[in-house]
């Protein structure tokens, strides 16, 4: 029958324009990363009818089926896992190298370095003021470097810190996103574009999830994700449509400390587990460089005590404080260096006392050792974290281009469809075409 | 549907990341060229930022022990001058003695040569007293005031220091600063204690009329001026020595700071050629690459379906 064929041609203009839709809206979104390639489903659709034992069947074309997103849980989970660990490291490693600047262009060892070789100088001359003057102001320098050390040390701390404090409000964005797609997913019909759009969503939030901490999500039949953090002990940020506040906390040290939904938890991966760790490497920097600090105030206060000064008396401190970011000059003149040891005249040219004050800076426990073991490990540390951050930034970009490769729009295939639809659609106009015909020459019929 | 595809997307990513890579590798070579440094981090190579430290702090040092070799050398050199210049007076002194002891001079003679005598006495005095060019006394040991006071009645004694310290010029090696003045113009003479003083105003004030038999007195005092120059004589070989001493340690330093500066330089210092020719490398790659990147993408059954 003629309307059959006209209804035949017109589900198959349909399909095929339902198709040419989705493949237009593949090619307009093939650079968005966070959107899956979508297709259509299509069934044959006959019609068939009995009366009695006389069953007949009416072809009626095809069916338009549902929008089917490309999906892949596991590359998907490979790429998050990936790119949790990236983010740790390469964290860590920005953190840490902004440190590792800070102790070395602050010139610590260089201040200390040159403290030395100016008491080595005023060996040569111990009652010449010129170099008494300039050993103390190398005290004065390197005491000073410290400082600027401190200074710089406080400044990485301060900027991981508000990172920290900053990507906290995020991770809570993203969670509270996600609980409400996971509202929105329960009463999306299967098969709609409307329920794909949800997917995406969830994924791009998954993701940003992952980055700043590791996550273990587990999907429901439904579609929606139940996100627990990994870490000690593991916690549930997103159950349903509820999510948890994720705040941070730093103690005095600077270190940081995470609560989820109030209850304490340590993170096992992700930016953020980058952060803390580099916030407690920081902390036992502070403790290193001050420790270094009071060495280097000991050891020349202890010097200072054991000896006379120009004029006869005993040798007064000459640093005060307590750490790299209290160290200061004290001694009020020049005249003050205990150059000769104790009980000595006034004027003496003995240089006892200071060559022992230069020993013991020298020394293999002096600061000055100290400050190079300080750096050394420092910036071993900082080598290794960078050479683990490359490695794991190619792990990320293959499970990523492997993520694209399964869900993304190839271009080509895309192309290939738009010339095969479009002949479908026109094969389909020319059905109907050749239907009004036939119904033509029913009419014409005399 | 499940099927694998070559999304451009992915393309992309890898196309900027290798070009990002070969970027930075360019980046890299090039400020290793501007600063001639090969390390701008200690963590781009921690051993060698770490030898390059302990050079940097031996080359201070060196630096510093240098200015010193070259200070004590220019004392031990003023010492050693006053030295030869007391030798000669105590010299003149013996033969004036000498003169005194065997020729009949009369009483005249007698004035004239203590007169002479006493102005040796004087200049005996301040040379003993001398300073270095920075003023600081050159035989007074560890002391800053002068070397030897003279009391009322013209008695000299010695107010430094019996040792007169060490200075270090290189690592374990420290030279004496000098000579103490006990040791330059103090001596035993016949088993007591005597001074290059006490001998030339022992014989000026027998000479003056002091004693009996002035020729008598200036031949006993003899004796003690040949243990005068005995002991300048000493102290002159003991500066000399130290000097020479001063002179090797500051041709060893001069090794030493042609070794550290090489050293330096193999672990820092950027090796230019190298490094131009990794740059001349890397910018033919990068080109390679853009230009291939060009061809690719542009490279979709779009542009071939008209």
């Amino acid at each position: 029958m003629p309307t059959a064929i006209f209804t035949i041609g017109r589900s198959g203009l349909t399909a095929s324009r339902r198709s040419l839709e989705l493949t237009a809206q593949n090619i307009a979104n093939a650079e968005n990363v966070d959107y899956s390639r979508r297709t259509l489903t299509q069934g044959e659709l006959v019609m068939t009818g009995s009366i009695g034992t006389n069953a007949a069947d009416s072809l009626g074309g095809v069916r338009p089926g549902v929008i089917e997103r490309a999906e892949s849980a596991l590359v998907q989970r490979q790429a998050r896992d990936a790119n949790s660990a990236r983010a740790a490291a390469e964290t860590e490693f920005f953190a840490l190298r902004e440190a590792e600047s800070a102790l070395e262009t602050s010139g610590v060892f260089t201040g200390l370095v040159e403290y030395e070789a100016a008491l080595t100088r005023l060996q040569n001359n111990p009652t010449e003021p010129a170099l008494r003057l300039s050993a103390l102001e190398a005290g004065r320098k390197m005491a000073g470097n410290f400082r600027i050390a401190n200074g710089t040390l406080a400044n990485a701390r301060s900027l991981v810190q508000a990172e920290a404090s900053a990507e906290t409000l995020t991770v809570n964005e993203l969670a509270n996103e996600l609980a409400k797609i996971n509202a929105d997913l329960v009463g999306a019909r299967e098969g709609t574009a409307g329920r794909a759009a949800l997917l995406d969503a969830r994924d791009k939030a998954l993701r940003g999830l992952a980055e700043e901490f590791a996550i273990q999500p587990t999907f429901n039949p439904d579609g929606t994700a139940n996100v627990t953090l990994a870490g000690t002990p593991p916690v549930a940020l997103v159950t349903g449509a509820s999510a948890q506040a994720v705040a941070v906390t730093f103690a005095a040290d600077g270190t940081a400390s995470f609560t989820v939904g109030g209850s304490a938890f340590a993170p096992g991966g992700g930016a953020m587990a980058g952060r803390a760790a580099a916030l407690a490497e920081m902390a036992s920097l502070q403790g290193a460089l001050d420790g270094l600090a009071v060495s280097a105030i000991t050891i020349s206060n202890t010097a200072q005590a054991a000896g006379a000064g120009l004029d006869g008396n005993p040798g007064q401190p000459l640093f005060a404080g307590t750490g790299a970011g209290s160290i200061t000059m004290v001694l009020a003149s020049a005249d003050g260096l205990a150059t000769a040891p104790a009980g000595a005249p006034a004027g003496s040219r003995d240089t006892a006392n200071l060559a022992a004050l230069i020993a013991a800076l020298g020394a293999p426990t002096g600061p000055t050792t100290g400050t190079d073991t300080l750096l050394l490990g420092l910036s071993s540390r900082v080598a290794a974290l960078e050479t683990r951050t490359r490695g794991l930034e190619v792990v990320a970009a293959s499970a990523e281009a492997e993520v694209l490769r399964e869900t993304g729009v190839d271009l080509d295939t895309e192309a290939a469809n738009l010339v095969r639809l479009q002949q479908a659609f026109e094969a389909n106009s020319r059905v109907i075409q050749v239907a009004a015909e036939l119904f033509d020459t029913i009419l014409g019929l005399r | 549907m499940s099927s694998i595809t070559n999304s451009p997307g992915s393309f992309f990513n890898r196309s900027l990341r290798q070009m990002a890579d070969l970027r930075a590798g360019i980046e890299r070579s090039r400020t290793q060229i501007a600063t001639g440094s090969r390390i701008d981090r200690g963590s781009q190579d921690p051993a060698a930022a770490a030898q390059l430290r302990s050079v940097a702090r031996r080359e201070a040092l060196a630096q510093v022990e240098g200015d010193n070799a070259a200070r004590l050398g220019q004392d031990l050199g003023a010492a050693a001058t006053e030295v030869e210049a007391v030798i000669a007076l105590f010299q003149r002194v013996r033969e004036l003695a000498v003169a005194a002891a065997n020729t009949p001079l009369g009483e005249n003679g007698r004035r004239a040569v203590a007169f002479e005598l006493e102005q040796l006495r004087e200049e005996l005095f301040s040379r003993a007293n001398a300073t270095s060019l920075t003023g600081e006394p050159l035989f007074a040991g560890q002391s800053s005031g002068s070397a030897f006071t003279r009391d009322a009645a013209g008695n000299v004694t010695y107010a430094g220091t019996p040792t007169s310290g060490a200075v270090p010029v290189a690592p374990g090696t420290a030279i004496e600063r000098g000579l103490p003045g006990s040791e330059v113009f103090e001596f035993q003479l016949n088993g007591s204690p005597s001074s290059a003083f006490a001998v030339l105003g022992g014989l000026v004030a027998a000479l003056q009329g002091g004693a009996g038999d002035p020729a008598a007195a200036a031949n006993a005092a003899i004796e003690g001026i040949d243990a005068a120059l005995d002991a300048t004589a000493r102290a002159a070989t003991i500066l000399g020595t130290r000097m020479a001493w001063v002179e090797q340690v500051e041709t060893q330093q001069a090794d030493r700071r042609v070794a550290l500066a090489e050293r330096r330089s193999r672990v820092g210092d950027t090796d230019i050629a190298e490094a131009i020719a990794r740059l001349q490398q890397s910018l033919t790659a990068l080109e390679a690459s853009q230009s291939a990147f060009a061809r690719v993408s542009s490279l979709t059954l779009f542009d071939a379906l008209r």
